[in-house]
């Protein structure tokens, strides 16, 4: 059987792609898949340290494309998660080292390797997205509640239907109180603008910088929210389509909420 | 915290940012979708004055092609001064 291929794009920078990209490849993971991230910024490599692999490089994704090694040796296992492997970018090159073929070529070995591969696509729209989303059978679009992130997911969603993907949102860093006050767009705002399906919510969560910071896998700590969100979203990808996406600010309707909407401080 | 109780019981309702925020992208959204460049611009030029051509003599150089915007419509104008209509039967098929 053949694997798929998911894309993991923004358009826009620092939205979260690298930690959608080593979350979710965890939890699909953790679902029992054979599972590869491969890290497409060429020359700006992150999904290593993210990780916590970025001591164990040998071989990088440019090496492998290009056939200077086997996709065994270009694969790290991950330290804790059993399954999980990453091809990492190359740090000397840039993004123009590998063509369109090069990478349609690559899509075909990693299918046969992997039952899912996640392609953390770079910040942009030149070649490093072509090259990621060349071999692309599904994407995944990371946007924040933030205008400048909204518009780049606009042009990046047209980009993919041009290719005869169609992709699908998370809405990530949202932060339930600033959504409430009325002071953040809130994810129906970004549904609405931007009419693609939603995969899934993620809100801002702490626990994303310290487990970044350690190079631990945040899908493993039942504490933290936005891990749980991914683990809801990998469940989704693989079909799953039963678990609902709760919205965040049901948590947030306590005591507070109904007392300021009594008082008219806030919409309800 | 008590301040910016009085200022939201008192202040004229603003639209709130998260709202402003969806309607500005809205807007820009629209905007960049009706963005064309100039080399579509060019070639579509070349092809309005080939079919011009055929039912009209038209001074080519000073046709004028532009796409004007208003608030929430956008035109295509063509300027051209004709010289003359070509008679009927000249016309290619």
């Amino acid at each position: 059987m053949e694997g798929k291929i998911i894309v993991i794009t923004s358009g826009k920078g620092g939205v979260g792609k690298t930690t959608a990209t080593a979350a979710l490849g965890a939890a699909i993971a953790l679902e029992g898949k054979r599972v590869a991230v491969v890290d497409m910024d060429i020359g700006l490599r992150n999904l290593d340290v993210v990780m916590g692999l970025e001591n164990r490089i040998v071989f990088n994704v440019v090496d492998l494309a290009k056939g200077r090694c086997k996709v065994r040796q270009a694969s790290i296992k991950d330290r804790r998660i059993e399954n999980l492997f990453l091809i990492p970018a190359s740090q000397s090159d840039n993004k123009t080292a590998l063509s369109t073929d090069d990478m349609v070529r690559l899509c075909k070995k990693l299918r046969q390797e992997f039952d899912v591969v996640l392609i953390d696509c770079p910040a942009g729209i030149e070649q490093g997205f072509e090259n990621s989303v060349i071999g692309a059978d599904e994407a995944v679009v990371v946007c924040t509640p933030e205008v400048s992130a909204v518009r780049d997911a606009d042009r990046i969603i047209g980009l993919l239907y041009a290719r005869s993907i169609t992709p699908k949102l998370i809405v990530n860093r949202i932060v339930p109180r600033l959504v409430a006050s009325g002071d953040m767009l809130s994810h129906k705002d970004v549904v609405d603008v931007l009419s693609i399906e939603l995969i899934g919510l993620v809100c801002m969560d702490d626990f994303v910088i310290t487990s970044t910071n350690t190079g631990t896998p945040i899908v493993l700590d039942r504490d933290s929210r936005a891990g749980q969100a991914f683990r809801r979203i990998a469940a989704r990808l693989l079909g799953n389509t039963e678990i609902p996406i709760v919205d965040p600010l049901e948590d947030l309707k306590g005591f507070w909420n109904r007392i300021s909407s009594k008082i008219g401080l806030r919409k309800t | 915290m008590l301040n910016n109780f009085f200022s939201k019981m008192f202040k004229e309702k603003e639209a709130p940012p998260g709202e402003v925020a969806k309607k500005r992208l809205q807007f820009a959204l629209v905007y960049d979708k009706l963005e064309v460049s100039d080399e579509m611009l060019q070639n579509l030029q070349n092809d309005i004055v080939d079919v011009l051509s055929k039912y009209f003599e038209i001074d080519k150089a000073s046709l004028r092609l532009d796409i004007t915007r208003q608030e929430d419509l956008s035109a295509l104008v063509l300027n051209t001064p004709i010289i003359a209509a070509k008679k009927r039967g000249q016309a290619p098929k």
